[in-house]
């Protein structure tokens, strides 16, 4: 082979070397806008999902604001259990867990967000316990102002969607933040009439249920709220003594009476 | 590793979602509490939590679809449906990285079923990630290029 052709054949090698390394260097920068394409995406997406999720989050200063937080959760929540005034869950169920609860207390509030929900999907729901709540006025002039909007949402058989949303959207005790205007966003996302509830506030006829709710409390012995009473019939049987506000304290005191 | 064996390491993964996607989806509509083992509370604590839906959708609703949406981009051939592939499994690793921190730091309680989606979906951004890198010379068809 004649060094001519020697010579032509290193330069087609050299570029046909040359074309491997940019055909390759193209190759890794197309990977590298694929990738960042996806990151992008992803992080979009993420970023959506997560500000979805925040803006639906109980929030304990809502009430200040002009939304009802936590509206798509409750009625996840209580979708499909059936209610009849204070009463939720079937009403031939074999025990009665009746609730003693004052609208304003913070740890009513912790029960109702972190462990009611167990307590419905575990009991509730296939129709083992049925929950009756009992509304008190322990804590200030706004827990009566509650307490008889909720039992105005009660004639609805709604007391529990707006007993639920008040939780959500808790303030601080005797802030002042029941307020009309507050009643009627929660009566609203409830899915009650704001007028029905704003009249029974102040009505002298809903304090009748409040009355009676307060006369359960020293019959049972209650003296805080949130109190518990588990028995056959509502508002009747024996005060749990809880150690913990969790399900667990909840499924020691239930399942032994679910099995007599 | 091929192409090919990538692509049905990621759809067996996918399908391991589906499954478990799909057991907390019936549990949440059928009313029953999900199995948690050791006998603990935690996946009942967080399926039932405020967080355990988004705008009224369950989470493991979203899962479901997700993990659905991947096994379909996994099985269409193709660089489109292989970015889209690529696209989701990041997406949801990142999203499950949030309910992984709500879980830890917000509800304090760890559902064991959110904790092995978490780890498939991890798994499967890794290899679809991987699977969007390969050379060419590894992929099925170096010469195909997309309609």
């Amino acid at each position: 082979m004649s060094s001519r052709e020697e010579q032509k054949a290193q330069a087609r090698a050299e570029r046909a070397a040359r074309e491997r390394a940019q055909a390759q260097l193209e190759q890794r920068r197309k990977r590298l806008l694929q990738l960042g394409s996806v990151v992008g995406v992803a992080v979009i997406v993420v970023v959506v999902l997560v500000l979805v999720s925040q803006s639906s989050k109980p929030d304990p200063n809502a009430s200040s604001g002009v939304t009802v937080a936590g509206v798509s959760e409750s009625r996840a929540m209580l979708r499909g259990v059936a209610q009849n005034g204070s009463s939720l869950g079937d009403k031939n169920a074999p025990l009665v867990l009746t609730e003693f609860a004052d609208l304003q207390c913070p740890f009513c509030r912790d029960y109702a967000l972190d462990v009611l929900p167990q307590i419905i999907q575990r009991y509730v729901r296939p129709g083992r316990l049925r929950l009756e709540l009992r509304l008190q006025r322990f804590i200030g002039p706004d827990s009566d102002v509650a307490a008889r909007a909720a039992q105005a949402a009660a004639s609805r058989d709604r007391m529990w969607n707006f007993v639920d949303l008040m939780y959500r959207n808790q303030g601080q005790e005797n802030s002042g933040y029941i307020t009309d205007s507050y009643l009627s966003r929660i009566a609203t996302a409830a899915g009650v009439p704001a007028k029905l509830v704003l009249d029974g506030s102040t009505s002298a006829s809903m304090a009748k249920p409040l009355i009676a709710a307060q006369a359960e409390a020293q019959t049972a012995g209650v003296t805080s709220t949130p109190s518990f009473v588990i028995g056959r019939k509502a508002g009747q049987g024996k005060l749990l003594n809880l150690a913990s506000l969790d399900i667990g304290a909840f499924a020691a005191a239930i399942d032994p009476e679910l099995k007599r | 590793m091929s192409e090919g064996r990538l692509r049905v390491a990621t759809l067996v993964t996918a399908l391991l979602g589906v499954c478990v996607a799909a057991y907390l989806t019936y549990v949440h509509y059928a009313g029953l509490q999900p199995f948690c083992a050791g006998g603990g509370h935690g996946c009942e604590r967080v399926q039932s939590s405020s967080y355990a839906s988004l705008g009224g959708i369950p989470v493991a609703v979203l899962g479901l679809a997700g993990y659905v949406a991947i096994a379909i981009a996994l099985i269409v051939p193709g660089e489109r449906a292989r970015l889209i592939a690529a696209a989701l499994a990041v997406s949801g690793f990142g999203f499950s990285a949030y309910l992984t921190y709500l879980e830890l730091f917000v509800i304090h309680a760890i559902c064991q079923w959110c904790v092995a989606s978490a780890i498939l979906l991890t798994l499967i951004a890794v290899l679809a990630v991987w699977r969007l890198l390969l050379d060419d010379d590894r992929r099925p068809d170096p010469g195909a290029k997309e309609p």
